[in-house]
């Protein structure tokens, strides 16, 4: 509240402990503590303020000056936590959750943001709690707030401290928290007790506004994201875009704009979303993760791709049901650009593999990013364990390191067919085998029954047990013991041979060899 | 005309590769699986539509050959296909794309994969594609030189059919050579396989 102050002392060359009075239109609008203990207060007229204490220093708002003086405070916090967002000079949110797991707690992370601003040459105060709006009235006392108390840290407070802060309160606010004041609402407290509907009949949305922080209610909490907000390129589709060829035209020229911008930022792209909205008002997005930053062509293919993929949607409902006026391409997540390393001469098939992740991007476009993945070995037992399918565009990584030894693995041939279907597997006499806990059959398996392939095995050879994470007992409860078989089902020129794995007490048909 | 050659899947050993001694320009066919480009030499050019049925060793091995040479690869609607198998058959994965689940209409996306891929594996769920709409894709796998598999479903005017049928398994550790339950393990799968169409010669060919 007092930044103004501060900032003007710093530029006039006293100490901010003097009574300073910053005045706009010849009302006071924000004082030093020194001058409000000699009865200076906002809104006060300069001259009665002057009155009030005669050695007071009168400085003329500037909020210019503010903004560059608090920028060293910010730049301060910054190196300590990132990615705090300025509210208005003076006052700046961010969250804590990081900072409070890494210097132990949350009382701790605040004692270190006080001692970083007061290197910086300036004191703070710090106030932690769920919602944003609840943080900064707990900054004057200096409180930090328990977890979901914010609504009672908020009900002790005068119902005027609703409008005190210009940064969280539009400048009419004021006059609600002076009808409330009037009808007898002198707490937060208690106009958070009012329903939410009778505040929206009879006080307007601001109101509403107003009664969400009043009872603690989440808003937008503070992210590093939005700060990259001023990266996103925007077009304004005029006449509104209902073909292809017209949208792969929008496309290029707005991905020029981006790579601009991106390149002053210095960031390459790596997750892009493309927005659009039509002129009914209806709002698409997708995300598109790439594994590494977009270049300008393939951000204008992806445009391209996607609003091909939205106009022509083989389902007339899916479709959006106006044409597309305003294109939105925003960074969701950036890189610095020395992650992008294009090379100075395509490698070898280079071009081939940019046409075949052409195609499949296309495919993403069509279907979905999950629906195009590609495989890469992993390590594991069974067939369908040892190879991972990641998104295409994801980060390449196996769910299990393949170069271990994996003992128990079966050996070549891996079956062509890979399947998980349950099935009966029978001894002479009908009764089902299991597996023993000394990894033998109860019986000499003699039938399989199963959808597709019943008939008599003319060869099985296993179990092989699978010895596989006993030191994770809720693992062990759900598999419970496991094994595999290879059998043979039918003789002659008809058979089949099957894979076949035991877990949780139950059979089940993984893979055929065809 | 009928003509005989062996064909083995798995247990890692490869055929040594048969000098055909045959006019075939390379440039124009899709690499093969040295087994069935024995067995049908010039069968299968790139930019064809080919129907394969049966045993699912064909397809994989065709995906690892195609890979193997630096082709790229789609596999549409084949959730079930073993790709471990095709690693063993010396598959480069990384040129491998799996689309699992393509949707109402697979034959689309395709279409749209033929641009980019050298070998688009389409399995069609027991349908059948007319062929009005046939004719068009052929036209484009035809300019794309994009061959495309179809499987699991008919494919109207398709220039080569391949079958292939498990005709028997070798199992390692049996006593005296005769399987006996309880002991040893698949380490072979013999195929015999069969091809038709309009570029090749009716062939038959039998694994032993």
């Amino acid at each position: 509240m007092d930044w103004p102050a501060v900032a003007a002392a710093a530029t006039i060359g006293v100490a901010p402990t003097m009574p300073i009075a910053v005045t706009l239109a010849n009302r006071v609008v924000a004082c030093s503590a020194a001058a409000r203990a000699v009865g200076v207060r906002r809104g006060l007229r300069r001259r009665e303020a002057q009155a009030r204490c005669p050695e007071l220093h009168v400085v003329a708002a500037d909020p210019a000056r503010d903004a560059r003086h608090f920028e060293r405070v910010t730049a301060a916090v910054d190196d300590l936590v990132p990615r705090a967002e300025v509210l208005r000079p003076g006052l700046s949110v961010l969250p804590v959750r990081g900072a409070a797991r890494y210097f132990g707690s949350e009382q701790a992370a605040a004692e270190k943001l006080v001692d970083a601003v007061a290197a910086a040459g300036t004191e703070c105060q710090v106030g932690i709690a769920d919602q944003l709006p609840t943080a900064v009235f707990a900054a004057r006392p200096g409180r930090i707030v328990e977890p979901g108390q914010d609504a009672v840290f908020l009900s002790g407070l005068s119902i005027r401290q609703l409008a005190a802060e210009p940064s969280l309160a539009p400048a009419d606010r004021e006059n609600l928290t002076d009808l409330l004041w009037r009808m007898g609402i002198r707490t937060v407290g208690q106009f958070a007790e009012l329903p939410r509907g009778d505040v929206a009949s009879r006080f307007g949305a601001d109101a509403v506004t107003a009664h969400r922080i009043a009872c603690g209610e989440p808003g937008r909490p503070p992210s590093g994201r939005d700060a990259e907000d001023e990266l996103d390129a925007v077009m304004n589709c005029d006449p509104p875009i209902d073909r292809v060829d017209a949208a792969a035209f929008a496309g290029r020229s707005l991905a020029s704009v981006l790579h601009r911008s991106l390149l002053a930022a210095g960031v390459g792209c790596t997750r892009l979303a493309i927005h659009a909205e039509t002129t009914n008002g209806q709002e698409l997005e997708r995300v598109w993760r790439c594994a590494e930053p977009l270049t300008e062509d393939a951000t204008a293919d992806r445009v391209r791709w996607q609003l091909d993929g939205w106009l022509n949607r083989r389902h007339h409902q899916d479709r959006p049901c106006a044409p597309i006026s305003v294109l939105r391409l925003r960074p969701v997540e950036v890189v610095s650009a020395e992650a992008l390393q294009l090379p100075l001469w395509g490698g070898l098939g280079e071009e081939d593999r940019l046409r075949a992740r052409r195609a499949l991007v296309r495919v993403q476009g069509l279907l979905g990013p999950d629906a195009v993945k590609v495989p890469i070995l992993s390590g594991g037992r069974s067939p369908i364990e040892r190879i991972t399918f990641i998104p295409l565009g994801d980060e390449p990584v196996p769910a299990a390191n393949p170069d271990q030894p994996w003992p128990g693995q079966l050996p070549e041939p891996s079956p062509t067919v890979l399947l998980d279907d349950p099935v009966e597997v029978l001894d002479v006499d009908g009764n089902p085998v299991r597996v023993t806990a000394r990894g033998l059959f109860t019986a000499d398996p003699v039938r399989l029954e199963a959808p597709g392939c019943t008939g008599r095995l003319s060869w099985w050879a296993g179990p092989w047990p699978v010895d596989e994470r006993w030191w994770d007992a809720a693992a062990e409860a759900r598999s419970g013991r496991a094994a595999r078989a290879q059998v043979l089902v039918g003789s002659g020129a008809t058979a089949r041979a099957l894979l076949l794995c035991y877990r949780q007490r139950r059979w089940y048909l993984e893979g055929a060899y065809e | 005309m009928s003509g005989k050659a062996t064909a083995k899947v798995g247990g890692g050993r490869r055929a040594v590769a048969a000098e055909t001694g045959l006019p075939i320009d390379h440039d124009s066919l899709l690499p093969m699986p040295e087994s069935l480009a024995e067995l049908l030499p010039g069968s299968l050019p790139r930019g064809t539509v080919a129907v394969v049925s049966g045993a699912r060793s064909l397809e994989v091995s065709l995906v690892a050959a195609v890979t193997a040479e630096g082709g790229h690869v789609a596999i549409v609607g084949r959730p079930d296909l073993g790709l471990l198998a095709a690693v063993e058959m010396g598959a480069d994965l990384s040129r491998i794309a799996v689309v699992a689940h393509p949707g109402a209409d697979p034959v689309e996306v395709a279409a749209v994969l033929m641009d980019g891929m050298d070998l688009v594996v389409l399995g069609l769920g027991g349908r059948s594609v007319p062929a009005s709409r046939a004719r068009a894709l052929v036209a484009r796998a035809r300019q794309r030189g994009c061959t495309l598999l179809v499987a699991d479903g008919d494919w109207q005017g398709a220039s080569t059919r391949l079958e292939a049928r498990v005709s028997g398994y070798e199992i390692a550790g049996g006593r005296d050579g005769v399987p006996t339950p309880g002991c040893g393990r698949i380490s072979r799968v013999r195929l015999a396989m069969r091809a038709r169409g309009r570029s090749v010669r009716p062939v038959r060919a039998v694994g032993g």
